[in-house]
């Protein structure tokens, strides 16, 4: 029984994964995620972790993966572009380098023969809540909090980096009406760049600088 | 005949391996961002299988932290994936190859 489960959800976690390698749609490359995700969680509960499987399935194929999504169809990028010619052979490299992976992996397990092969019998409570939440209060308790300081951080980082970092400061107005500005000012990327850029109304200029501030001016 | 250890590994092996060549030949950073997150997750299964057969509660503490670090990497990460698309209006990391924006 156990082993017709590890069959399926192992096979279901390949095929998943494969499929997200293969796809060109970030999309779709998210939702054949979420699948190795669940068949993950499956194997966990086989391996009698119930609170890792449910983690599994709150945090990653909840949290994490709805946070990608909601990216993807943030930045809404259209389609992918064709494939340049100076990359392909990037393809053969990694085909290669995965079976030296392979190789590697299958020397561990080789090697690893010495381990118990067959889950021990009977009931424990290794995998359950409360067993997990005293060995993270007691002998892990400064991991634990060294965590909670890393995620504190990543809030911080997080934020600061997804504020909006215009090269013109936040109070910049937009003269109105038809004006002519130079490239490398609306274009941080082209420095140097003096041809101008002609705009019919202040609402274009506005939105070609970055500055959202006709509504502000009007009210 | 019950799974053995050694299955357990060579799944996580075989998803790793799967994430790892991802990296390599995907070239939007969404994507390979998910790949690295894969990579992550196999080597969750490695922690919990080795946990279950040794019966040692260490290897899920383990595993809680990852997915802690996961988080956060998320976080920031996708952090970065929208300022890099801000300033280059593309998710393509060879449009992102130099330092500067």
């Amino acid at each position: 029984m156990a082993t017709i489960l590890f069959i399926v959800f192992a096979g279901l976690a390949i095929g998943s994964a494969i499929a997200m390698v293969s796809q060109r749609n970030p999309l779709y490359s998210a939702i054949s995620l979420i699948g190795v995700f669940i068949a993950l969680a499956s194997i966990y509960v086989t391996l009698a972790a119930p609170f890792i499987a449910a983690v599994q399935v709150i945090v990653y194929a909840g949290a994490i993966m709805v946070l990608v999504i909601f990216v993807i169809m943030l930045l809404n990028v259209e389609q992918e572009e064709p494939r340049r010619r100076r990359l392909r052979f990037l393809v053969p490299a990694a085909i290669g380098m995965a079976a030296i992976l392979i190789a590697e992996t299958a020397f561990i397990l080789y090697s690893v023969q010495t381990t118990p092969g067959q889950m021990p019998r009977g009931l424990s409570d290794v995998g359950l809540t409360y067993s997990i939440g005293e060995g993270l209060f007691t002998g892990y308790l400064l991991p634990f909090e060294i965590t909670s300081i890393l995620l504190l951080m990543a809030i911080v980082g997080a934020m600061s980096l997804a504020r909006r970092t215009g090269f013109l400061s936040a109070n910049a107005r937009v003269v109105p009406g038809t004006q002519v500005l130079a490239m490398d000012i609306v274009n941080p990327r082209a420095v140097g760049d003096q041809r101008p850029v002609q705009t019919k109304t202040s609402n274009e200029a506005a939105h070609l600088l970055g500055v959202d501030s006709i509504r502000d001016r009007e009210e | 005949m019950e799974p053995q250890l050694s299955w357990y590994l060579a799944l996580s092996a075989v998803l790793f391996t799967i994430g790892a060549a991802g990296v390599i030949i995907k070239r939007n950073v969404i994507q390979m961002f998910m790949c690295i997150e894969l990579m992550l997750n196999a080597v969750n299964l490695t922690f919990i299988a080795f946990s279950s057969f040794f019966q040692d509660v260490t290897g899920q503490l383990f595993v809680f932290i990852v997915m802690t670090v996961a988080a956060a990497e998320a976080a920031v990460g996708l952090g970065i994936i929208i300022a890099i698309f801000r300033n280059r209006e593309s998710l393509d990391v060879d449009d992102a190859s130099i330092l500067k924006l």
